[in-house]
């Protein structure tokens, strides 16, 4: 396959177009909100494209061993016992695109019930270390949104 | 609606037929932006007695394309029994297409209202010279909301028994929506783990508009409020319409109330009569938190749809940051236990 250009650089390449062709050509107010969204959702493609597996591997990798954890621990519930079983049988290692989102679901229900687990049991030092990986993902996530507003909204 | 060419003829139609005296002449009719969920429109309407009037349309778009789908009947049966009450600033409720027969979707019509809205205001002010009584009228208007008699829309909005459930019911919301959606999503179950373990005192349960936003509220010539799209209106915590405004307000400012949240609470505490017991700083944090599930619920199930192929547009897939603005007011509502502690 051609990997250069990368996904990434592709994408960010129609988002000039979009805004640098096509935008001025447009005089219609409802049209022009469309490609403003569009341009967003463009950038957050290629956002996506270039991260998207290595970060959903690593953050499956990190609630696992934080479910791991809490179930080899006091705070053990039949609830996190359950979503490890789970995703022992269900896991993949493809990293097709599919299978690394499937694998990220069931770490995430890991991750769920292990968070339950420890703010339950009131253990704030395990609740820290659960919360840090919400952190994690929502930095992530904050990286695909990038500059955001509700455009057209007035 | 979906055939804006047909919409003049269909629309003169439509009002000819409702109002069984007169005949309508559609002399213009323009989609209006803006609006998230529904369709919009503006008609300029001339009747054969010599009157004019612009009225508005919001309808429900084609199948498969809403970022949120919410029921236009019963947001008809509330904009009737408001517009009735007349205790709440807001453009009258006129007619409804409740079959989509006549205009081709469900469809409601509203009076036009003359003005702008307080977003489009708040965004000509220069912040240095500040925002004049726009702060104030905020919290009025709020307020107007909250102190409706719950019994004038007792009929046709569920009434809960009693707060403590209703809390109960609001912060599963947050598990349901984890449970029901196509991926884990563990922001969910924290949370409501976090919401049950801090509730704050109760409230006595009023009307929630709970879209409650400047792009929401008409500004009148004489600077008078309108209030609009009630969608998702319910009975609930009236603090879910504060909580709600935080949030959407630091993602789409200016923020009115983080400007003086301190005198803001205290005008909304005396425009209401809560007390301060049950309405401060702390209890804002917390429906920050909670408010915003009414509305993330339906962006989510949106998020849902398209993945599972049962929805898609641009609307859709533009409010998928939404959600990540949700997980960061989640988050930050939800103050982590001290470090060092067991």
């Amino acid at each position: 396959m051609l990997s250069r250009p990368t996904t990434e650089q592709i994408l960010l390449d129609c988002r000039n177009e979009l805004l640098n062709t096509i935008d001025p050509a447009v005089s219609s107010e409802p049209v022009k909100i469309a490609i403003q969204m569009m341009e967003n959702v463009l950038r957050n493609c290629a956002t996506r494209a270039a991260h998207e597996i290595a970060w959903m591997r690593e953050e499956t990798e990190a609630m696992v061993a934080f479910a791991r954890t809490v179930a080899n621990g006091p705070h053990s519930t039949p609830d996190v016992v359950s979503a490890l079983a789970t995703f022992d049988a269900g896991a993949s290692d493809s990293l097709h695109l599919d299978d690394v989102a499937a694998t990220y679901d069931l770490a995430g229900g890991c991750l769920s019930v292990a968070l339950e687990a420890v703010m339950a049991a009131g253990d704030d030092v395990l609740h820290l270390q659960g919360r840090a990986l919400l952190d994690a993902r929502l930095a992530h996530e904050t990286e695909i949104m990038g500059e955001w507003s509700f455009v057209g909204r007035a | 609606m979906h055939t804006p060419d047909e919409m003049p003829a269909r629309l003169g139609a439509f009002l000819t037929a409702q109002d069984g005296s007169r005949s309508a002449t559609v002399d213009s009719y323009e989609a209006m932006v803006g609006g998230y969920s529904r369709l919009m429109a503006r008609a300029e309407v001339t009747w054969d007695d010599g009157s004019h009037e612009t009225l508005v349309l919001r309808g429900d778009p084609p199948p498969g394309k809403a970022m949120m789908e919410t029921s236009r009947d019963a947001e008809w049966a509330l904009l009737s029994a408001l517009t009735s009450a007349g205790s709440i600033p807001m453009p009258a409720a006129r007619y409804y297409d409740a079959t989509g027969d006549a205009l081709g979707t469900k469809c409601i019509v509203i009076d036009h209202v003359a003005g702008r809205s307080l977003q489009q205001l708040l965004n000509d002010c220069d912040p240095a010279q500040g925002y004049g009584s726009h702060p104030g009228d905020l919290v009025d208007t709020m307020a107007s909301v909250h102190t409706v008699d719950v019994d004038a829309v007792s009929g046709v909005l569920e009434v809960p028994s009693d707060w403590d459930s209703y809390i109960g019911g609001l912060i599963d919301r947050y598990r349901q929506a984890d449970a029901s959606h196509i991926e884990a999503m563990p922001f969910l179950r924290y949370v409501a783990s976090w919401l049950d373990a801090n509730r704050p005192a109760p409230l006595p349960l009023r009307l929630v508009h709970s879209d409650f936003q400047p792009a929401n509220i008409m500004v009148t010539s004489d600077g008078g409020h309108q209030v609009i799209d009630w969608e998702l209106a319910h009975i609930g915590d009236p603090r879910e319409d504060l909580g709600y405004y935080n949030v959407y307000s630091s993602a789409s400012g200016p923020n009115l109330f983080m400007l003086d949240p301190e005198g803001f609470l205290a005008r909304y505490r005396e425009r209401t009569g809560f007390s301060e017991d049950a309405v401060n700083l702390q209890t804002v944090a917390y429906f920050s938190s909670l408010a915003a599930i009414t509305v993330y619920a339906q962006i989510l199930l949106g998020a849902g749809a398209m993945a599972q192929g049962a929805n898609a547009g641009l609307m859709t897939t533009y409010t998928l940051n939404a959600l990540t603005v949700g997980h960061s007011n989640f988050m930050a509502g939800c103050t982590p236990p001290d470090a060092g502690g067991r």
